[in-house]
């Protein structure tokens, strides 16, 4: 992001701890689309105090799909690649398994399947925000290794889909900090009667 | 519910929680059993600044998003609230007008309300006096409030009067009938408020019209089927009018006879088969109970899409039947939603392999029964058809004969039309929109005319009854020790011929109340009363005169027909204070109660249960499972997140027995029970309590079953039911089981 004149958005998620009550619907539900090993958690949710009055919170974490993403940085085979949309996705087929990028990742995104002769791991998996991967999009291949393609359908994420309290926002930067800017702005003003500009246009 | 105001369902609506301006939860849990519907609180919070107020044993995921969090003793709600009305009465911030018109033995309730000082309801309760105070004063100063609860206030010995004293509580503020107010009950399933509204229970007939001769007489003809051949049906006539058992208690009319069973008034005989529809039966309480009388069955007939645990607990060989039954994405038809609005719902693909919807096994077992075309005529007689139409006949069925709820409205053709027009609905009010103006979403109950808008907030009388608006229902007479049940002077809805109370409306009062004149036409068809008139004049006339057909009357805060008239502190059957139990003793042994005896005070003085069991048990489910879990546990992702049964437990608590975190642990119930799961330790439970979750089975007493599911149908989790260490315990009223107030003991492996 070097300028303003970027012809793409930069998708960026979004967990409002305010919202977010662990129910799960996310990761279950990105688990389901994708079609996902019971050993990979491409999205987790963690509460952190548990139980702790006062202190309790919870939010909903995968790949953030970061700038400068520390992942890419440490790669030793080069796998990962940035969209210009800010999506990081991954080629598996390079991917060696070393785990560097688990090391360097601040929020435990990459897993590995660990059903390998003398525990040695599988090739990195981790959260496409739904943008599948370097294979054709919507081949089975990508499929296969990557799971649903949803943003090349023009679908949001899944996880965001299903989240119950909408505390899980994803999109470009600029529409996920409207979302979020209206929930503050609109804070102790009541509720709407109606959408917004419906009597305009249909009247009362 | 139904006993202080006329009906018992939620009065308001999800949506309508955004409108409030606190929110106060008793015993519910909605971040975890209604994670959608919790949006709606969230944003009252966000956009109104609404406090949150949570009352419950445990600090749950809705605790964690509350402003003021009370950890309230087990089955103390009751002193809770006679706490809050004591410092409302003292400092006059109850509602006087609305008591003084609407509001009927409120006196009672004031007087009882002295005899619980702050300092009396903290020893009591074990919260805090000032968490009381500030709570109390938060609450009544913050109108509209409204007021949640869910089965940590029902599912008690005295959980019939626990849910009187909330709606007494609301009364006292004015929050009834009031956007924003209202007794909000979250339903716990889907569709539990339509199973109840068309009878799944054992006391009335659909739509609650009771057990009388003229009850059956009316549905008989409804039915199109003879009286006299329904009568025959029954050993006897009286039985016609006798309650039947209880899900709770099925079990006693198996084993009754045995050492140590209650007795049961059952015509001299016990059950001998059981067929079970779609119900969990390993999650109600005593399941070793349920598992001794599946044993002495005849025959035993599961129907469900997955393998029912009733099926895996017992150890009978013959005559076990596993019918699969199709999903809820298999068959079409209305369900209703916790705020009585009916969702149609479209058959998404024909029912898979061999298996049937629901309604085509009753249809098959009907016909071998040999009662096939009596139970299927009913879905003729609108349009005196030669062959009926699922499931649309049977909606339309549904409307024709259901008055007492006003279900006229909830014809197939318009719950299609509002299911198919579902995004001209605004999600707070429910207000349609373009073409749906005029409606709401679902038609809430009651809808009392084809053209009604439906009713999305109860009681409401700044609404016209046209626009949903409605008084109290005159359901208990027209007055009580002298005094007048009728709604006082101007407090009718809007536009009402009749400003004032007025009483249901029948066939002789009509003229006079609405201030109208029939004609000869209509006094030939008009029907007995609002209750039974299928020719709908009465409803028609009333809405013409912005009237209710069900009156307009007070509620009251006194049901004279209770063993207690006004709700009052009983200690639970198993309560940790000994001391206590002789101040609030429970009630005197009932018997035939549901057709069981049932015991009282002689269970909760047989022994000091606190000496030998001195920690509290509390039961609540998990978001990812729901019921007995059946079909949860079969899903790989969903069992992932819980993959054992287990308890959560304070450090110091289970420092004390010697447990570490995550060892396997006993938890031993006053029944002689016990049961084997992992510790979990916890700081949401305090140290005098554990919690453990209902929705597990296929292990008993430490004992894997899993060798019993059919090949293939084991789910991925398995473990130990919560519900074979939950309490003997039911409710005097409805035999509701206490699972929400019991003790245990517990003990390292």
């Amino acid at each position: 992001m070097s300028n303003n004149n970027v012809d793409y958005a930069r998708m960026k998620f979004y967990c409002d701890e305010q919202r977010c009550i662990h129910c799960d619907g996310c990761s279950v539900a990105c688990a389901e689309a994708h079609e996902l090993p019971v050993e990979i958690s491409r999205r987790k949710v963690v509460t952190v105090n548990e139980g702790k009055q006062g202190m309790e919170f919870s939010l909903s974490v995968a790949c953030m799909h970061c700038t400068d993403a520390p992942c890419e940085e440490v790669c030793p085979v080069d796998c990962f690649y940035i969209r210009d949309d800010g999506i990081v996705l991954h080629d598996k087929d390079k991917c060696i398994g070393c785990s560097y990028c688990l090391y360097a990742c601040p929020f435990g995104a990459p897993q590995f399947p660990s059903d390998g002769a003398f525990g040695t791991k599988g090739v990195m998996d981790k959260c496409t925000m739904c943008a599948g991967g370097p294979e054709e999009t919507n081949s089975h291949k990508e499929r296969e290794l990557y799971g649903q393609n949803r943003i090349a359908e023009g679908k949001v994420p899944v996880c965001a889909a299903m989240c119950s309290t909408k505390a899980l926002l994803v999109g470009d930067a600029e529409s996920v900090s409207n979302v979020y800017r209206e929930r503050v702005l609109s804070s102790g003003h009541g509720v709407q009667s109606a959408p917004y500009g419906w009597d305009k246009a249909y009247g009362k | 519910m139904a006993n202080t105001w006329g009906y018992g369902a939620m009065t308001n609506s999800l949506g309508d929680i955004q409108n409030s301006k606190a929110i106060i939860i008793f015993g519910a849990n909605p971040a975890v059993n209604h994670p959608v519907g919790f949006q709606h609180f969230l944003k009252a919070k966000e956009r109104n600044n609404a406090k949150i107020i949570v009352v419950d044993p445990r600090f749950t995921k809705t605790a964690a998003k509350a402003d003021y969090y009370a950890q309230i003793r087990p089955g103390t709600d009751i002193p809770f609230m006679y706490g809050m009305l004591n410092i409302i009465f003292e400092n006059g911030w109850h509602d006087k007008g609305f008591i003084n018109d609407r509001v009927y033995g409120m006196e009672d309730v004031m007087k009882e309300a002295k005899n619980w000082p702050i300092e009396r309801v903290a020893d009591v309760t074990g919260v805090d006096a000032d968490l009381i105070v500030q709570i109390t004063k938060h609450y009544a100063q913050h109108t509209p409030g409204t007021l949640i609860w869910a089965m940590g206030l029902t599912q008690h010995s005295n959980g019939s009067s626990n849910t009187r004293m909330a709606p007494i509580l609301q009364l006292a503020l004015g929050n009834m009938g009031v956007e924003g107010g209202g007794c909000n009950i979250l339903r716990g399933h889907d569709n539990v408020q339509g199973a109840t509204d068309m009878c799944c229970l054992s006391h009335t007939l659909p739509g609650y019209y009771g057990l009388s001769d003229g009850s059956w007489k009316y549905f008989a003809k409804s039915w199109g089927v003879d009286y006299e051949w329904l009568k025959g049906r029954f050993k006897t006539p009286e039985w016609m009018n006798k309650k039947g058992f209880t899900l709770s208690r099925w079990w006693s009319g198996v084993l009754a006879g045995n050492p140590g069973e209650d007795a049961i008034h059952n015509n001299g005989t016990n059950l001998k088969a059981l067929f079970v529809m779609g119900n969990g039966i390993t999650s109600t309480a005593q399941t070793k109970k349920v598992k001794e009388a599946l044993d002495n069955l005849d025959i035993a007939v599961f129907c469900d899409p997955f393998v029912n645990e009733g099926a895996i607990i017992t150890d009978k060989q013959d005559d076990v039947y596993i019918l699969p039954a199709g999903t809820q994405f298999e068959t079409s038809g209305s369900v209703t939603a916790t705020n009585r609005s009916a969702q149609w719902r479209t058959e998404v693909v024909k029912p898979m392999y061999e298996s049937k919807a629901d309604q085509d096994i009753m249809f098959e077992l009907a016909k071998r029964l040999g009662f096939y075309d009596e139970l299927t005529a009913g879905m003729k007689i609108r349009e005196d058809k030669k062959e009926y139409k699922w499931p649309e006949d049977a909606t339309d069925e549904i409307a024709r004969i259901i008055k007492t709820i006003g279900l006229t409205g909830w014809t197939a053709k318009r719950l299609k039309e509002h299911q198919e027009n579902w995004h001209m609905f605004d999600e707070v009010s429910g207000r349609g929109y373009g073409k749906m103006t005029g409606e709401y979403y679902g038609l809430p109950w009651p809808c009392w005319t084809e053209s009604h808008s439906g009713s999305p907030v109860l009681y409401n009388i700044n609404r016209s009854v046209k626009d949903g608006g409605m008084g109290f229902r005159n359901r208990f007479g027209l007055e009580h020790d002298g005094q007048d049940l009728l709604a006082g002077a101007g407090s009718a809805p809007i536009d009402s011929n009749n400003k004032d109370g007025y009483p249901e409306i029948n066939r002789d009062n009509i003229e006079e109340v609405l201030k109208i004149k029939l004609t000869d036409d209509e006094k030939s068809r008009i029907g007995k009363n609002w209750k039974v008139d299928t020719s709908n004049i009465i409803a028609e006339k009333c809405m013409e005169a912005g009237m209710a057909p069900y009156g307009n009357a007070k509620a009251r805060a006194k049901v004279w027909t209770f063993a207690d008239q006004i709700p009052l502190h009983r200690e639970p059957l198993h309560s940790p204070r000994t001391d206590l139990v002789k101040e609030h003793p429970s009630f005197a042994d009932k018997k035939n109660h549901y057709r069981v005896d049932t015991r009282y005070i002689s269970e909760q003085t047989k022994q000091d249960w606190a000496k030998d069991f001195p920690i509290n048990l509390v039961t609540g489910r998990l978001v990812n499972m729901n019921g007995a879990g059946m079909e949860n546990r079969a899903s790989k992702y969903l069992a992932k997140l819980t993959p054992e049964m287990f308890c959560d437990i304070h450090p110091d608590l289970a420092g004390r027995y010697g447990i570490r975190d995550g060892e396997m642990m006993w938890i031993h119930s006053p029944q002689g029970t016990k049961i084997k799961v992992k510790s979990h330790y916890s700081y949401s439970v305090s140290p005098d309590r554990v919690f453990i979750p209902i929705h597990f089975a296929g292990v008993l007493e430490g004992e894997s079953l899993l060798h019993k599911y059919p090949d293939g149908t084991a789910p991925y989790a398995i473990g130990e039911s919560a519900n074979t260490v939950t309490n003997y315990g039911y409710d005097i009223v409805t035999q509701i089981p206490e699972t929400k107030g019991g003790l245990c003991q517990i003990a390292r492996v």
